[in-house]
């Protein structure tokens, strides 16, 4: 980097760097500082002036502490490229770092610690070490920060200097920085290292508490937050600790004001008494809501915490919702974190207020805010019963001003308001007829068709309105659609007239024949067929009592609440997410990648191709290393409920909750596709519902002429049963993975995953019946997914199973372009098993991309490196992995069996780490991957770090979870 | 911590950098700022914390620039907030004042700053006093043309409009003079309903010092004897026993600077310090209790009698404090609804004198504009705005549509809250020091609010 822009730099520039070479060599002491100053300058805009090291370095031996400084400031923004040059300044530190001024000693420790590069490590120990006892505080302080700045470069040095134990004793220092610089270096090195560096006991607690007395306003803030990751012992504990960290509550730092909330909150959990909680809170209300005066970003941090707040602790706040009304000047970012909070803070008491503010909320000028306002005035009507008639006549008021969006929103919260009391605000009906032609968004006109069919009988002309919109059937959104088959279904039960059986017939027609939606089909198939079979059914079913709905819009689960409070004045608590979720402590792997490489290459470039040969031997054998259950993917356990086959009631149930479509079946329909000819149908059609070979059931007439049962329900199976093969169940090494438990299975229990075997992918699949009869003639079909693959055959290779009888096959798959899944790759795969006995089943497997590892996926030694230059640095994706690896061979085999390939592995100079390169080809369509991987770790210590890079960065999850079961935990 | 500090300028260059820790990929100021020039589509503010790709972007805009953090770590984000914001404030203390081109002047001395605000990503020393002593480089003052006016008349920023570093006092040829200046600065936030109630009221005041005095004295300012602090939960005020309930000032809640002693507090309502160098707030409060709203305003929408086509909109302003005092650059914004075309004004009176207010209409956002360079206690001032409408609905059309009206003012030398600073005391070193004091009051509107 720097030799290429620094060629460029020169020569355009040549004529500054020359002059600027010239100053640096002039003995006018004042004329060099200038040079340096510009230097800096230069630096600072991005020029690279890296080219002047050694003539800067010449610079630093001088008793001019303004220009040491400037030349210091230099060397670490540099130091790093050149650190052979880097070395040539050590002597001077060493020197300065023994220097009577203790400003001098000080700048020297601090610069020697930013300067990141390894060889200097060891000439920082002694000086580090005297300063660390130094006279001066200002030099004490500095070079505390200094140990967790060497932590980081080296933490065995840490350790076996003692520095850690120096650490610790100026915690009782009689400086407030020292002290805080002490607690916050110990803090650091606690993160970073995951080691006991500073975990608090009784002893150590009452110094921190009598620290914090003493310390800055920034060690305030570390202390408390390394005390809200103390448990108290017992009450009494709690107690004084409450007691010594609540006069922090005054504290004109928010931060410190926050951290102490937190704490408190902490503590009162183990308190216990209530009285005493009670004052507590009462102390926390008016510091929180001080926050508010700061600037509009530390309000919007206090916002977002208190939104968590009052969340589990609503009555803290429960007198103060007037400081949470929106001033016109507040960024929008304020003013949307103040209306959720004065949602949650509603109640009957203060409602009239809230309403009255949201009312003039909703007539402001920014579009997201007015929308936001308007759903608050619902959710207060949903979750306060006593307000909802006054937020309904709100709505109607804001419905007069007749702003399209305005009404919309209105539209929509009036549904839920309906849903939430049903029967009582039907009046407002009417108004909400008059403004039909205002509704464009389809969350809107789902609202309002949903209203019409739920009140038929009540609408004169409900059939007219219906048909209104059933004119652009076709062309609506995916939602209204749905709605609008409902909808059609309750006015024909509501009012059989000839006009609305007209209309379902057109409805259903369309719905069942035209659409691709499987959402929308299912749906009209059910319909169909309830309407056919026993109408009376169908009333009970579609017109039956609907449970009422809650508020839960702002709800956090509980569990994530309780870690977010935990996180009170942390990032988490303002992104309220868990801080696994965005923290990733890597550092620039890229970086060091680029840097190890060349030489580890060198190393042992004759692995791979040993190591390959013995993972294909392995892999044919009785696959020892089989990989282990692959983590499911992201999306998998939480899609499992959705393709549920239509069955039963708790389905129709369902289908009442028509607000959303649901997600998971909506690519569901694959086209027919066979090995089998005669096996041609579309089992995966049947997963969306009760697809058929035939046209569509003819149009049901009114109820009573029922057609007998159509041939729409024949069994998609009724095809010879295929010849039973011998179960040729593999031995299996670890339990696999339940996918469909016997309770879902009416009998029938399948655990299995992927797998591979003679050189290709398997669907290792165990078999167990603990239904009554025998169960024979299995067959299996896969939904399109991100690998196209499918089962070699739709005939399971295997015999009658009897009761209580299980076996496990390996069912053979092949991999087929045409059921690639469009979109970024999931490890989702969608599977139907079928039995003569019991019937389609459904169930999701997670595809582990270990089993598509290709043999011989090795690269030539030499063309890894370019290879992983070639790949952008956006194409690299890291995740650390709960493996511990042990001796290097051991582990390198361990993964050439499972098809990834040594490239290089050495260990990093100046750590325990070592780091390893690999490679893996991964059977993917249309064409393979080629995987690039890089894993570090410290030998022994569990924890690895693996970073990726490959042209499909959407693979990288599905590789993590293979080197997870590859590596074990 | 904190992995890079930077300074960016309005069109996002660089101004300043430092990299602490090493962490974050090269480029992460282009990345910040995209993100903030194109949040919400380029349509609103970004929220001042934010992350991509793991990387936690945490920002404040001062002075026309952006103070940017950014970190790997799940750390505390007030503290950082509260660290830029300081920084800001240093930066205000050493170089008179901030702005890009005070940042761009001062770089090294910026640098120089920096490296005693944080080490390895850890805040140290924040105080502009304490890092005196470690400043080597001198500061360039800018001096614009402006001067005191303009920061002055800054709403939000206090009046301290007083462009000096703080190295000035510290040097032996001291060119500056001893001098403190002890600011009461109230924002105030009112809202009225359409009868003309006062729905809700705040206060948010600070009493802000910028210490300029050789040798740092201990001094004491003493407030009001009537001072509650603490919401009151029912009963009068008189149950504390303070005397005259017109005596009485209550705030709701109050935080003091680090250096303030409490000790006579308690009794005798009376701050001790030891003021450091530069500016801070003593003492920061915030009070829900009542006050007397400077500003009353009615807006009332008429036919016209002569055609449906227009409107008559009468919008009065009343002064309601001491005809000793006079509020400056009061701005009266009424937006209208999408029936109104245009708009065309006139005052009631003629203006007194010529050119003492102005009118803007925005037709894009249809906003009108009343300015009014002054406006003297007690006086009441009413604009005649004829609307033309493009419905032919007359009044009724409009009347709904009109407002919320919003005031924007600063009030010098008033306080609304009533809270004063009895006396300031110095002690005398000799007979010969005499120190200036300023002790000034200001009111400034935060969100005043008139619904219609």
């Amino acid at each position: 980097m720097a030799s290429g822009d620094g060629k460029y730099f020169a020569t355009t520039k040549k004529g500054e760097i020359h002059e600027f070479k010239e100053d640096l060599r002039a003995l006018d002491r004042s004329k060099k500082k200038e040079a340096v100053k510009k230097v800096i300058a230069a630096m600072t805009v991005g020029k690279d002036v890296s080219m002047l090291f050694p003539d800067v370095v010449n610079c630093m031996q001088t008793d001019d502490l303004e220009l040491k400084k400037l030349v210091y400031l230099y060397l670490i923004n540099y130091a790093k490229t050149q650190p052979d040059l880097a070395i040539m300044a050590v002597n001077t530190f060493v020197k300065d770092s023994q220097d009577p001024n203790p400003l001098i000693r000080a700048l020297a420790v601090r610069t020697m610690g930013c300067i990141r590069v390894d060889k200097i490590t060891e000439y920082l120990c002694d000086p580090l070490q005297r300063c660390l006892k130094d006279d001066d505080p200002y030099v004490r302080k500095t070079a505390a920060v200094c140990v967790a700045k060497l932590y980081d470069i080296n933490p065995e040095l840490v350790e076996d200097r003692g520095f850690l134990d120096a650490l610790k004793d100026l915690l009782a220092d009689s400086n407030p920085m020292v002290v805080a610089n002490a607690v916050a270096a110990l803090a650091e090195i606690h993160e970073v290292g995951g080691s006991a560096a500073f975990h608090i006991t009784s002893t150590s607690l009452f110094k921190l508490l009598r620290a914090l007395n003493e310390c800055t306003e920034w060690g305030q803030v570390f202390i408390l937050d390394s005390l809200a990751g103390y448990t108290a012992r017992d009450a009494k504990d709690a107690e004084s600790i409450v007691e010594r960290v609540t006069p922090r509550l005054q504290h004109a730092n928010c931060a410190v004001v926050l951290s102490a909330v937190k704490v408190i909150l902490k503590q009162m959990a183990a308190i216990g008494d209530e009285a005493l909680n009670k004052a507590l809170m009462k102390k926390m209300a008016p510091p929180l809501v001080t926050l508010l005066s700061g600037e509009p970003e530390i309000q919007y941090v206090a916002l977002r915490n208190i939104s968590l707040i009052v969340q589990q602790y609503p009555q803290i706040l429960s007198h103060e919702v007037k400081v949470f009304f929106c001033k016109y000047n507040d960024p929008i970012y304020v003013k949307m974190e103040k209306l959720e909070i004065m949602i949650a803070l509603a109640s009957d008491r203060n409602v009239d207020q809230v309403l009255l503010e949201f009312k003039e909320y909703a007539t402001e000028v920014d579009v997201d805010f007015v929308r936001k306002a308007v759903r608050a005035i619902g959710r207060c009507a949903v979750s306060l019963e006593r307000a909802a008639e006054r937020c309904i006549n709100v709505l109607l008021e804001l419905i007069q001003t007749k702003v399209a969006y305005v009404v919309q929103e209105a539209v929509v919260v009036i549904k839920d308001i309906f849903r939430r009391y049903p029967n009582r605000y039907e009046s407002v009906i009417a108004t909400l007829c008059e403004c039909l032609d205002t509704l464009d968004e389809p969350e809107a006109r789902a609202a309002m068709v949903w209203v019409i069919g739920e009140y038929a009988e009540r609408i004169d002309n409900a059939d007219e309105l219906l048909e209104g919109f059933l004119e652009s059937f076709p062309e609506e959104p995916a939602a209204v659609q749905l709605q609008l088959v409902t909808a059609a279904v309750k006015l024909f039960l509501k009012k059989p007239q000839p006009r609305a059986q007209q209309m379902i017939q057109l409805v259903l027609t369309y719905a069942t024949q035209e659409t691709d939606n499987p959402d929308l089909r299912d749906r009209a198939f059910i319909y169909w067929r309830l309407l056919s079979t026993d109408p009376e059914a169908a009333r009970a079913v579609v017109l039956s009592e609907k449970p009422v709905i809650a508020d839960t819009a702002t709800a956090l689960e509980p569990s994530l609440l309780s870690t977010l409070l935990a996180n009170l004045s942390t990032l988490a608590s303002v992104y309220h997410k868990p801080p696994e979720a965005f923290v990733s402590r890597t550092r620039l792997a890229v970086q060091r990648a680029d840097e190890l490489a060349p030489a580890a290459f060198e190393d042992d470039s004759g692995t791979p191709s040993s190591s390959s040969a013995g993972g294909g031997g392995a892999g044919a054998g009785a696959g020892p290393a089989a990989p282990a259950a692959g983590a499911p993917g992201p999306g998998a356990p939480a899609a499992g409920g959705a393709p549920a086959p239509p069955s039963g009631a708790d389905l129709l149930g369902d289908l009442l909750e028509l607000d959303s479509p649901a997600p998971a079946p909506a690519h569901a329909h694959a086209p027919a596709h066979s090995a089998n000819g005669s096996m041609g149908l579309d089992l995966l059609g049947g997963l969306g519902g009760l697809d058929l070979g035939g046209p569509p059931a003819p149009v049901p007439g009114p109820p009573p002429q029922a057609q007998p049962a159509p041939p729409a329900f024949a069994d998609p199976f009724a095809a010879p049963a295929p010849a039973p093969f011998a179960s040729s169940a593999p031995p299996a090494a670890a339990p696999l993975p339940v996918l469909l438990p016997a309770d879902k299975g009416k009998g029938l229990a399948l655990s299995g995953q992927l797998a591979r075997a003679n050189g290709g992918p398997v669907f290792r699949l165990a078999f167990s019946n603990s239904s009554a009869g025998a169960l024979d003639g299995f067959m299996i079909q896969f939904n399109r997914n991100s690998f196209g693959l499918a089962p070699a055959a739709q005939a399971v290779p295997l015999g009658p199973l009897p009761p209580g009888g299980s076996a496990t096959v390996d069912v053979p798959l092949a991999q087929n372009a045409a059921l690639l899944a469009p979109g970024p790759a999931t490890a989702l795969l969608q599977v139907a098993v079928r039995s003569n006995q019991l019937g389609v089943a459904y169930f999701n497997a997670a595809a582990d991309l270990g089993a598509l590892l290709l043999e011989g996926g090795a690269l030539e030694p030499a063309a890894f490196v370019p290879a992983w230059k070639a790949l952008p640095d956006g194409a690299e994706a890291a995740d650390s992995l709960p493996a511990t690896l042990g001796a290097w061979p051991q582990a390198s085999a361990k993964l050439a069996a499972a098809n990834v390939f040594t490239m290089a592995h050495k260990a990093v100079p100046g750590s325990r780490e070592e780091v390893a390169y690999l490679t893996a080809r991964a059977a993917t369509l249309p064409a393979p991957t080629q995987l690039l991987l890089e894993l570090r770790w410290a030998a022994g210590a569990p924890g690895v770090r693996a970073a990726v890079r490959s042209e499909r960065s959407d693979f990288a999850p599905m590789v993590f979870a293979a080197l997870r079961g590859i590596l074990g935990g | 911590m904190i992995s890079q500090f930077f300074i960016l300028s309005p069109r996002g260059d660089t101004i300043i950098t430092r990299d602490y820790l090493g962490n974050v990929p090269k480029g992460s100021t282009e990345v910040f700022f995209r993100k903030i020039k194109f949040w919400d589509r380029g349509g609103r503010d970004a929220p001042p914390v934010f992350h991509v790709d793991g990387v936690s972007y945490l920002h404040v805009k001062d002075g026309g620039v952006l103070l940017v953090a950014t970190t790997r770590e799940n750390v505390s984000p007030s503290l950082i907030l509260e660290l830029l914001r300081r920084i800001g404030g240093i930066i205000k203390d050493y170089c008179g004042l901030l702005s890009e081109e005070a940042v761009r002047k001062n770089g090294v001395l910026l640098y120089e700053l920096l490296d005693e605000v944080v080490d390895y990503g850890f805040p140290q020393n924040s105080s502009s006093e304490a890092l005196r002593e470690f400043v080597l480089n001198e500061p360039t003052v800018l001096h614009t043309s402006k001067g005191k006016a303009a920061a002055f008349a800054g709403v939000g920023r206090g009046p301290t409009g007083v462009i000096k570093s703080v190295l000035d006092t510290s040097r032996a040829d001291s060119k500056g003079r001893d001098e403190i200046f002890v600011d009461i600065v109230e924002k105030i936030s009112c809202t009225f309903s359409a009868s003309g109630y006062v729905q809700t009221s705040q206060i948010d005041g600070a009493i802000q010092v910028k210490s300029y005095l050789t040798g740092n004295p201990p001094i004491a300012i003493a407030l009001n004897d009537g001072l509650v602090i603490g919401r009151r939960e029912g009963g009068g005020a008189a149950e504390f026993g303070y005397g005259r309930a017109s005596d009485i000032v209550q705030l709701d809640d109050c935080n003091f600077h680090e250096s303030v002693s409490l000790e006579r507090f308690e009794t005798e309502r009376t701050l001790e310090l030891v003021p450091p160098d530069g500016e801070f707030a003593v003492m920061n409060y915030r009070s829900t209790h009542p006050f007397k709203p400077p500003f009353r305003v009615t807006c009332t929408v008429e036919d016209d009698p002569h055609s449906a086509f227009k409107a008559i909109i009468l919008l009065q302003v009343r002064a309601d404090f001491p005809a000793d005092k006079a509020a400056s650059g009061l701005e009266v914004t009424v937006p209208f609804p999408r029936a109104v075309q245009r708009v065309s004004c006139e005052p009631e009176r003629e203006p007194r004198p010529a050119n003492s207010q102005a009118w803007d209409w925005q037709e894009r956002v249809r906003k009108l504009v009343w300015k009014l360079r002054k406006v003297a206690g007690g006086s009441e001032h009413t604009l005649r705005i004829r609307a033309t409408l493009e419905d032919g609905l007359g009044a009724a059309g409009v009347r709904r549509g009109v407002g919320p009206v919003s005031l924007q003012f600063t009030i010098p030398m008033h306080c609304v809250s009533r809270l004063q600073v009895r006396y300031l005391q110095i002690p005398k070193r000799d007979k010969s020091y005499q120190p200036y004091r300023w002790v000034r009051y200001v009111t400034l509107s935060s969100s005043y609010v008139v619904r219609t």
